[in-house]
């Protein structure tokens, strides 16, 4: 591999077009800006700048005692929003050597996967837009309603669901939930065949996909990428596979590849999609799974919030705590002093984080109406895409909005359509 | 991967380069109790680059990320890395930590051994202001250019309190 082509770096020429696209953040989602040195339409360079509205996170939870840590951790991404604090719980856990119950394990990893479920139809609605095809993002989004519904039903919220607590879960599934599950899950099982359908064997998606933003096996491993990205490149990296935690411990968890699909890995955005689909079926399973054999018991070690602040005011060490979000592995690395009660130290690692460097081979060699889909394909909770700044080599100097982008993409759809 | 092997090549490659390892382990699962294990290594900085190059030529490791933690004279970074992924309980975290003074805040790149940990170094380079040798890309990556706050280093507290201060000012302003 040429490492030249992967580090984050353009020429010092100016022919460049830069692209300021929001707001999404690798870590913390937020703004971030690419810049395209661009050949004719081919795409011949790219750097990535993040880090416009960077919150500091880390730095507010070194003020702030570990319960309110864990609110900021939930607050760190909407979408991922039990993602951040489960790998938290689990590395202030190890840490503080805390006790986990067994319902409250498997009640974790429901809500995990259903966040999973919704964050997975999320992306599929974004990618069939960025392609122009609304009728399938309305779809796959009012499919999605039903996880969302099934969440608020369950926790009270659809995003923050405040459910791990250290050593536990704040609030149970009891049985006439669980029978809401159920339901949810028979919806979804119906549903899976018809959006792989739309998805997967429409020849347009399938031109507009194929052989755009590849990843090469070597690239993902050497660019330590996560998630769904790496395992489209025929990376088998799923740490519910490859180091089990919480209800994942007690059933077989394989990381799926496009291999499953019957089509060899490239990385493209096809693949991205095929796994991300196939994705959907599993976690239906583990979510089944989970109410089948629902362990009775307690909800929390430690039920008395005083007494589990004091407890983690005594405990000293380093945790980590890991979670394969619907995007890749969330990583938190604590480290705890006695006495104290703020961490002394918080690392919090999201995929997009991992998957940044990713970006730049995906993007080399591709066309400027490509961007949109390319950029959406690892997933990085993008919300819009507000304007597009478009130097070309001769000096021309414009601005583009995210209309012109998506039109850009859609023309190209009905092009390659004939 | 088994956690006891990868000390003992740690051990044989590294020999006084490697000042403490320990494996923690860990119990997992309900019903059929399993256990994974967590991977702790010390290395002085004139080892790092080849504690990462024996991990990279024998366990093909995957960095989740690169963590500092400000211990007052010094500052620990830990790199955390993962192998043995693509089997079931395959996986171990093996995290190398290497302390560094802050009268003399240099470290080498890996990124020659591991491409993917250019964010990471960009972002430790920036946050703790620590000198990444040889890194391909020198600028901040999440602070803006010509930013010279390094707002994770606890001595330098005050320049941050002054920088959020300021920020709060700019953006709660009356337009």
């Amino acid at each position: 591999m040429n490492n030249e082509s992967i580090h984050l770096h353009i020429g010092t020429d100016a022919a460049c077009y830069t692209v300021p696209i929001g707001p999404v953040h690798p870590a913390l989602k937020e703004p971030i800006e690419f810049s395209f040195r661009l050949d004719g339409e081919r795409i011949v360079g790219v750097e990535i700048t993040p880090g416009y509205a960077h919150r500091g996170i880390e730095y507010m939870g070194m003020k702030r005692n570990l319960i309110q840590v864990l609110y900021l951790a939930e607050r760190i991404c909407g979408i991922c929003s039990i993602s951040h604090p489960l790998a938290l719980t689990q590395a202030v856990e190890n840490a503080a050597g805390i006790e986990v119950p067994p319902r409250a394990q498997y009640i974790r990893t429901i809500i995990g996967e259903l966040e999973r479920i919704h964050s997975h139809l999320l992306w599929a609605g974004v990618g069939a837009h960025e392609l122009g095809f609304d009728t399938l993002l309305h779809l796959t989004w009012n499919v999605r309603e039903k996880a969302m519904d099934l969440l608020e039903q369950v926790t009270g919220n659809r995003v923050d669901y405040a459910i791990p607590i250290f050593g536990g879960v704040r609030r149970d599934i009891p049985n006439e939930k669980a029978h809401l599950a159920r339901e949810a899950l028979g919806y979804y099982k119906g549903l899976l065949d018809r959006m792989i359908d739309a998805y997967l064997h429409d020849k347009s998606v399938e031109m507009r996909t194929r052989g755009v933003g590849a990843l090469t096996y070597d690239q993902a491993v050497s660019l330590c990428a996560a998630g769904p990205v790496a395992r489209a490149s025929g990376v088998c990296k799923d740490v519910r596979q490859d180091m089990p935690y919480l209800a994942y411990a007690d059933m077989e968890v394989r990381a799926i590849t496009p291999e499953d699909y019957g089509v060899k890995p490239t990385g493209d955005v096809f693949d991205n999609i095929v796994v991300r689909l196939l994705e959907v079926g599993q976690s239906i399973e583990i979510i089944e799974f989970c109410l089948d054999h629902l362990p009775a018991g307690e909800l929390m070690s430690i039920p008395k919030i005083p007494a589990l602040l004091s407890a983690l005011k005594k405990a000293e060490g380093e945790g980590i705590g890991r979670h394969e979000a619907p995007r890749g592995e969330v990583f938190h690395y604590i480290r705890l002093g006695e006495g104290i009660e703020e961490p002394l130290a918080w690392k919090v690692k999201a995929p997009t984080y991992s998957n940044l460097m990713s970006w730049v081979p995906k993007f080399l060699g591709q066309e400027i109406a490509d961007i949109p889909i390319i950029a959406a394909s690892i997933d990085p909770c993008m919300c819009c895409m507000d304007r597009v700044h478009l130097v070309d080599k001769r000096g021309t100097d414009s601005v583009e909005t995210k209309e012109v982008l998506i039109r850009l993409s859609r023309e190209k759809t009905r092009r390659v359509l004939g | 991967m088994n956690p006891q092997e990868l000390l003992s090549t740690f051990r044989t490659a590294l020999g006084r380069g490697l000042l403490e390892d320990r494996v923690v382990e860990r119990r997992v699962g309900t019903v059929t109790p399993s256990v994974v294990s967590d991977i702790w290594l010390v290395v002085p900085r004139e080892a790092l680059h080849d504690a990462v190059a024996h991990l990279c030529a024998r366990y093909a490791p995957h960095l989740s990320v690169i963590s500092g933690d400000d211990l007052g004279e010094a500052i620990a970074f830990n790199y955390h890395f993962t192998t043995g992924w693509g089997e079931r309980f395959g996986e171990a975290t093996c995290t190398i930590r290497t302390v560094v003074s802050k009268d003399d805040l240099r470290l080498p790149t890996i990124t020659d051994l591991l491409p993917g940990a250019q964010t990471s170094e960009r972002e430790k380079r920036e946050f703790y202001g620590v000198e990444i040798e040889g890194i391909p890309d020198a600028r901040n990556l999440f602070l803006p250019q010509g930013s010279t706050i390094h707002p994770w280093r606890k001595d330098l507290e005050g320049e941050t309190a002054k920088l959020v201060k300021r920020m709060v000012k700019w953006e709660t302003r009356d337009e």
